[in-house]
């Protein structure tokens, strides 16, 4: 009779036990599960929970989905072009799984018109694209039923939000406050030296968006204009919009002393503009102070997640008597931090593009 | 001169006009009568050589010069310019006219009194002026035969008799073959040698004016009784015969 | 007529040569003018006398006060390119003449029928098949040439075009061979082949070079060549086919070779300069009413007041901001309201309305 009594007694113990743990996980599951997030089109996407199956069209969005989630599992589907800034490049060597994550979302080259088919095949439970420019490459993928997040590019805030946004959806916002914190204080870092830079000693600069088919350069609206800015350089197209075509003569007119090309020519590099005789009388040019944007987890030049490494770059091109932060050493530290993993002097070597740049002015400081 | 034989023309799975033959000698006038305006305008462009035919043939011994009914043109060169591009028969290819071209151009236009519009462009001109511009045009090519299509149906009666007399004058002075088709019979018995008249695309006949001209065969030619009209000793003209009854 | 008048007469056609003398020689100064002025114009500032100092530096021993850059901007980036623009604007101006004087009306140019697009088809596939330049031009000049004969033959209605159908047809045909310009630029590879087609396809006098000179100014030389030798055919043709026949004119051989050199020219055009319109619809107008339309005037007119037109307006697209602005943009945005106020004045000098 004793014994029957603690029997029934511990079974019940067990059962309420049980019942009362399932409750408590169904409740602690259900309150950690959905996520809600605006875009940057001020529009409200809600996920039953992380990110599993994400396809980026914005071409940054690739790495910085990668450096924010700490990998490639969720990563599903990428842009032509992102995929082309991982190909032989330091983030291919991190994650070569990234290799073989499909590029075809959208046709060839620079378009971002959805090629819906293939992104269904994808199955992405998230799909982020540009916000900014018509909406002929949104509807496809609202109409296919996809769930879309939209960014825009421009100003420095915007890729803020990026991360921000990005860390929501893979559920590591820390993470992403952890790399806004890594831009702020960068950026305060340079902003207290070039603040105190008189307006005469800022170097003439000026970025080419396309050089070997058309000459394009980056104005006022740009966001290369933002870090030239901070770098303590000034903008000489500054007067224009986002990109702008411009003849010949007026870059003579402009005599930039320093030029950047940028990163999506892939056969671009410095050596076209020396052998132009009609650039010949160039600052730039003359002072061999032509540099093609260095190219880590993502080219340099667009708003990525390495952009505080950008503007520590530049700071030291424009002016190398003021500037000498240890470049390997941040980007080391960094790469820890957004990949886990760090570099050596070859990686290092091959970021900042010695292939190109090893002749240029000052160049040798980042060795 | 201008030789027919057998010469057939059809159009839409239609004969135009079948089986006509006719012979128009050296330095005669002949004119070409008709109801069916169609019919004679295809004759006439056979002749010249922009209608093909499609039976029988047409034999011209010179060159023509062809007068068309009512002459658009686009662009309003001035008159000695139209004149001028007659001479296209003599002008080789990437040539220009010579000043050889120029002066037969303007013997042309002074033998039709044409002086004091030379220089004038072609949209000033009355159409009296203008049809005479064209039959110059077509006598600088120094052609042998001048082939017109109605070239007074369109104009008041007093421009029809500064053409007529015009082209009896040129006519009469080089001897050239003169062919036309025209909706005046009184102009025919007036001025012409002979006569085309063409009843229907199955039956035509020809003959010298004096003897074909009469009122029985207009009167077949246009359906409507016709009566002749002495003018003169040497005139006679035709009118079509209604009385106020009659209706 | 009396002997008095028949010198006043001669008096009046010596007047009137002499008026035309007087417009050759203004015409021809306006055109050095021109040049001279736009060779002073740029982006980059260069006072009068360096400029005139570096031009005579070429014929006879100047001391070279002028900075090395000067030099080469002047000869290097402006001569250039002021000689592309001239010998377009002369190209297009002469071929929008003839095209009128063949299809008998005054509303067409190079754009309207078809040969642009045509070209520009010739030229991109050109690109993708190879780096040739003789090639581009080649089938550009093969393409402009067949678009020309598509909508010749697609608006044909007993012997004479209407302008309605010479515009729907015109449409047509072009639509067609931008359709063949998309299909080329899809299947054009991204990295390479792409960019360039779609630079050359936008157009600009923004890269020209003494060899783009010689590639544009060799073609549509010889084609301006080939329409003015049959300048006086072309009157004769203007009157109708009919009429040209019976003058005893080879209708259909001179059509055709009037057009290959239209289809020439355009095509050299295209090929350096990109599509430009609204020059070969507008200027012969404007010439026509300053010199009547005897294709023997008209020609050389057409081509100087193009070539004078078209340096204007490009040194206007790369001086007015640090952006390059389109050529084709400026001569549409000129040329259309004045094509309009010429369709209302349309006069008996020129052309009459029928």
């Amino acid at each position: 009779m004793h014994l029957r009594f603690s029997v029934r007694h511990i079974v019940k113990l067990l059962c309420s036990g049980w019942a009362f743990l399932l409750i408590f996980c169904s409740g602690v599951s259900g309150a950690a599960e959905s996520i809600e997030f605006v875009d940057q089109r001020d529009r409200t996407i809600k996920l039953d929970g992380p990110a599993e199956r994400v396809v980026t069209i914005p071409i940054p969005a690739a790495s910085m989905f990668i450096a924010v989630d700490g990998g490639t599992d969720h990563l599903v589907g990428m842009h032509n072009l992102s995929k082309a800034a991982i190909k032989g490049r330091i983030l291919g060597k991190f994650f070569p799984d990234s290799l073989s994550i499909p590029s075809n979302v959208t046709g060839e080259g620079f378009t971002f018109t959805p090629n819906v088919e293939e992104l269904l095949k994808l199955n992405p439970d998230l799909v982020f694209q540009w916000g900014h420019l018509n909406d002929d490459i949104i509807d496809p993928l609202e109409n296919a039923g996809l769930n879309v997040a939209l960014i825009k590019i421009g100003k420095e805030a915007f890729t803020r939000k990026w991360l921000q946004i990005m860390g929501a959806v893979t559920g590591k916002d820390e993470k992403a406050k952890q790399l806004i914190a890594w831009r702020d204080s960068v950026a305060k870092e340079v902003a207290e030296i070039s603040n105190s830079i008189p307006d005469s000693e800022k170097p003439r600069t000026l970025y080419f968006m396309n050089y070997l088919s058309k000459l394009r350069v980056a104005g006022g609206k740009s966001y290369n204009n933002y870090y030239i800015d901070l770098a303590g350089g000034k903008n000489v197209a500054s007067s224009l919009g986002m990109f702008a075509e411009v003849g010949i003569e007026q870059i003579l007119e402009w005599n930039p002393e320093v030029i950047l090309l940028n990163g999506f020519e892939a056969k671009l590099s410095p050596e076209d503009l020396y052998k132009n005789e009609l650039l010949a009388d160039v600052s730039a040019v003359k002072n061999r102070r032509v540099y093609k944007m260095p190219l880590g987890g993502y080219r340099w030049d667009p708003p990525n997640q390495e952009s505080p490494l950008t503007w520590l770059w530049l700071s030291m091109i424009l002016h190398p008597d003021k500037f000498n932060w240890d470049l390997t050493k941040r980007i080391d530290s960094s790469y820890q931090i957004m990949y886990g993993k760090g570099v050596t002097a070859a990686d290092v070597e091959n970021i900042l593009r010695f292939d190109m740049n090893s002749t240029a002015a000052n160049y040798k400081i980042f060795r | 001169m201008i030789t027919v034989a057998n010469a057939s023309v059809k159009y839409d799975n239609r004969f135009v006009f079948r089986d006509l033959g006719f012979t128009l000698p050296k330095g005669k006038i002949g004119a070409i009568l008709g109801s069916n305006g169609r019919g004679k305008t295809s004759l006439l462009k056979a002749i010249v050589g922009l209608q093909k035919l499609t039976g029988g043939y047409i034999q011209t011994t010179e060159r023509i010069g062809y007068v068309a009914q009512k002459t658009e043109i686009t662009f309003s060169y001035r008159v000695l310019d139209i004149v001028v591009m007659g001479r296209a028969p003599h002008v080789k290819m990437f040539r220009v006219p010579s000043v050889e071209d120029y002066e037969i151009a303007r013997k042309t236009l002074t033998d039709l009194r044409l002086d004091h519009l030379i220089y004038q462009p072609y949209s000033k001109l009355s159409g009296g002026e203008r049809q005479l511009v064209m039959i110059a045009r077509a006598l600088a090519s120094e052609c042998r035969i001048l082939v017109l299509d109605e070239p007074t149906s369109a104009l008041d009666l007093a421009n029809q008799l500064v053409i007529f007399q015009a082209l009896q004058k040129v006519a009469k002075k080089s001897g050239l073959t003169v062919l036309m088709t025209t909706h005046a019979p009184q102009q025919v018995s007036l001025m012409c040698d002979y006569v085309l008249l063409m009843y229907n695309a199955e039956e035509s006949e020809w003959g010298e004016v004096d003897s074909t001209l009469n009122a029985e065969n207009l009167e077949r030619l246009y359906g409507i009784p016709m009566r002749e009209v002495k003018v003169s000793s040497t005139e006679k003209t035709f009118v079509p015969l209604i009385s106020t009854t009659e209706i | 007529m009396t002997q008095r008048e028949m010198r006043q007469e001669d008096a009046k056609l010596g007047y009137f040569r002499s008026k035309l003398t007087w417009l050759y020689w203004a015409l021809v100064v306006a055109l050095v003018l021109s040049i001279l002025i736009a060779l002073g114009q740029g982006r980059y500032e260069i006072d009068f006398y360096s400029v005139s100092l570096i031009l005579l530096e070429n014929m006879a021993i100047v001391s070279e006060s002028w900075k090395p850059v000067d030099e080469r901007i002047v000869e290097l980036i402006r001569l250039p390119r002021i000689s592309v623009a001239g010998i377009a604007g002369a190209g297009l101006a002469v071929a929008g003449a003839a095209l009128q004087g063949i299809f008998k009306n005054p509303l067409v140019g190079p754009q309207i029928i078809g040969v642009s697009s045509g070209a520009a088809f010739g030229g991109a596939f050109a690109i993708l098949v190879s780096e040739s330049q003789v090639l581009l031009v080649s089938l550009a000049f093969v393409f402009g040439l067949l678009a020309i004969a598509l909508v010749y033959i697609v608006s044909r209605q007993h012997g004479r075009a209407s302008i309605l159908m010479l515009v729907l047809s015109g449409i047509v045909i072009s639509a067609f061979f931008s359709a063949l310009v998309s299909l080329t630029k899809f299947v054009a590879d991204p990295d390479d082949k792409l960019p360039a087609i779609v630079f050359w396809l936008m157009g600009s006098f923004a890269s020209a070079s003494y060899e783009k000179v010689l590639l544009i100014g060799v073609p549509v030389v010889f084609g301006i060549g080939v329409i003015y030798l049959l300048r006086f055919q072309l009157n004769v043709l203007s009157l109708g086919d009919e009429q040209a026949q019976s003058l005893g004119l080879e209708v259909e051989k001179i059509r055709w070779i009037v057009l290959a050199a239209i289809a020439l020219v355009s095509a050299a055009v295209v090929a350096a300069a990109g599509v430009i319109g609204w020059v070969g619809l507008v200027i012969p107008h404007f010439s026509r009413m300053l010199c009547g339309p005897d294709h023997k005037v008209l020609i050389p007119v057409s081509g100087l007041v193009g070539s004078i037109y078209l340096i204007h307006v490009d040194t206007v697209a790369r001086t007015i901001s640090p952006a390059e602005i389109p050529v084709g943009i400026i001569t549409a945005l000129i040329g259309a309201p004045i094509f309009a106020y010429l369709l209302r004045k349309s006069s008996d000098k020129g052309w009459s309305a029928e």
